[in-house]
């Protein structure tokens, strides 16, 4: 994938994620109706499983890289691997600050050490422990099959996220999209909330496409620099 | 770039700011008990730090940029 290339794609799905985003944001505010029990606090639900998603669908981006970096030794793939990370890190903390957010209001307390809850940090934490391990080797080739190492081994957390909640006893409420009998949601929240998740999702490929096109450009920058101090 | 995003940033975090109160208090009763305007300022957190979230990121991807720029010069 050429630098040009990179930039229309950038352009095109950032347009579209925003756009996207927008139409959601005017859901969840104007349109989509108010939860009877939650009331307003149950509006939080959009962002928070749309962040948790995207976050979620950045690591299995990470764990498909990293596998195949570890294959391949390909350096772009460790960049689209880095930029996923760090995608999924900024998603994950909105999921991670706005359950919160709600569970003071539902729950009666921002945060309880229940099986996905303390699943969901575990995994923030291994993520930045992705990007840190690269700056902890003297060889950089070693530091990015050390963090495709983690890469791989993290993405069993993911799964294991998604269903905590059925095979534990859990405070957290079960799936209400994802489930075998259907969706659990009335018809305009779920449009709200399917709405939210491929905003989200296109806006996520966008930013991760253009971290991307970043790395690329830096690595490029890094070989011409080389070059020419071959050549002097 | 960055210019055009910060200007793009601060149009739009204020819109919405001053946006979702209104949007928010027209879908409920007119007199709005404490507990409700509580429930308002965490939807209210939630959707600011999410947007200040992912600003955040795309103003560091734009600054790995200028500083790439900036060493091929």
């Amino acid at each position: 994938m050429s630098l040009r290339s990179i930039r229309q794609s950038v352009l095109i799905l950032g347009f579209l994620g925003v756009s996207l985003t927008l139409l959601f944001h005017w859901m969840v505010f104007f349109w989509v109706s108010t939860e009877a029990t939650l009331g307003i606090s149950q509006r939080i639900f959009y962002i928070h499983v749309a962040g948790m998603w995207t976050g979620m669908l950045a690591f299995i981006v990470v764990a498909v890289c990293s596998a195949m970096y570890l294959w391949l030794r390909d350096d772009r793939l460790d960049q689209i691997g880095r930029a996923a990370a760090e995608g999924g890190l900024v998603f994950f903390a909105v999921g991670l600050t706005a359950g919160p957010l709600w569970a003071r209001l539902a729950w009666g307390t921002w945060w309880t050490w229940e099986p996905r809850l303390t699943l969901s940090l575990l995994a923030w934490f291994i993520y930045i422990g992705y990007l840190l391990v690269r700056g902890a080797t003297e060889n950089p080739e070693k530091g990015k099959t050390f963090a495709a190492v983690i890469g791989v081994i993290a993405a069993v957390n993911i799964p294991l996220i998604h269903v905590s909640v059925l095979w534990f006893r859990s405070l957290h409420p079960e799936p209400v999209v994802v489930r075998q009998d259907g969706p659990a949601l009335p018809p305009d929240m779920l449009i709200t909330m399917l709405t939210a998740l491929l905003a989200w999702t296109i806006l996520l490929f966008a930013l991760v496409l253009l971290r991307y096109g970043a790395a690329r450009l830096e690595a490029r920058a890094e070989e011409l620099a080389l070059d020419q101090g071959t050549t002097t | 770039m960055k210019a055009k995003l910060l200007i793009a940033a601060a149009v739009f975090l204020p819109v919405m700011a001053l946006g979702l109160p209104a949007g928010l208090l027209a879908q409920e009763t007119p007199t709005a008990t404490p507990l409700e305007m509580r429930h308002f300022w965490h939807v209210f957190v939630a959707y600011t730090f999410a947007w200040i979230l992912l600003f955040g990121w795309v103003v560091s991807i734009l600054k790995r940029f200028r500083r790439v720029e900036e060493k091929l010069n």
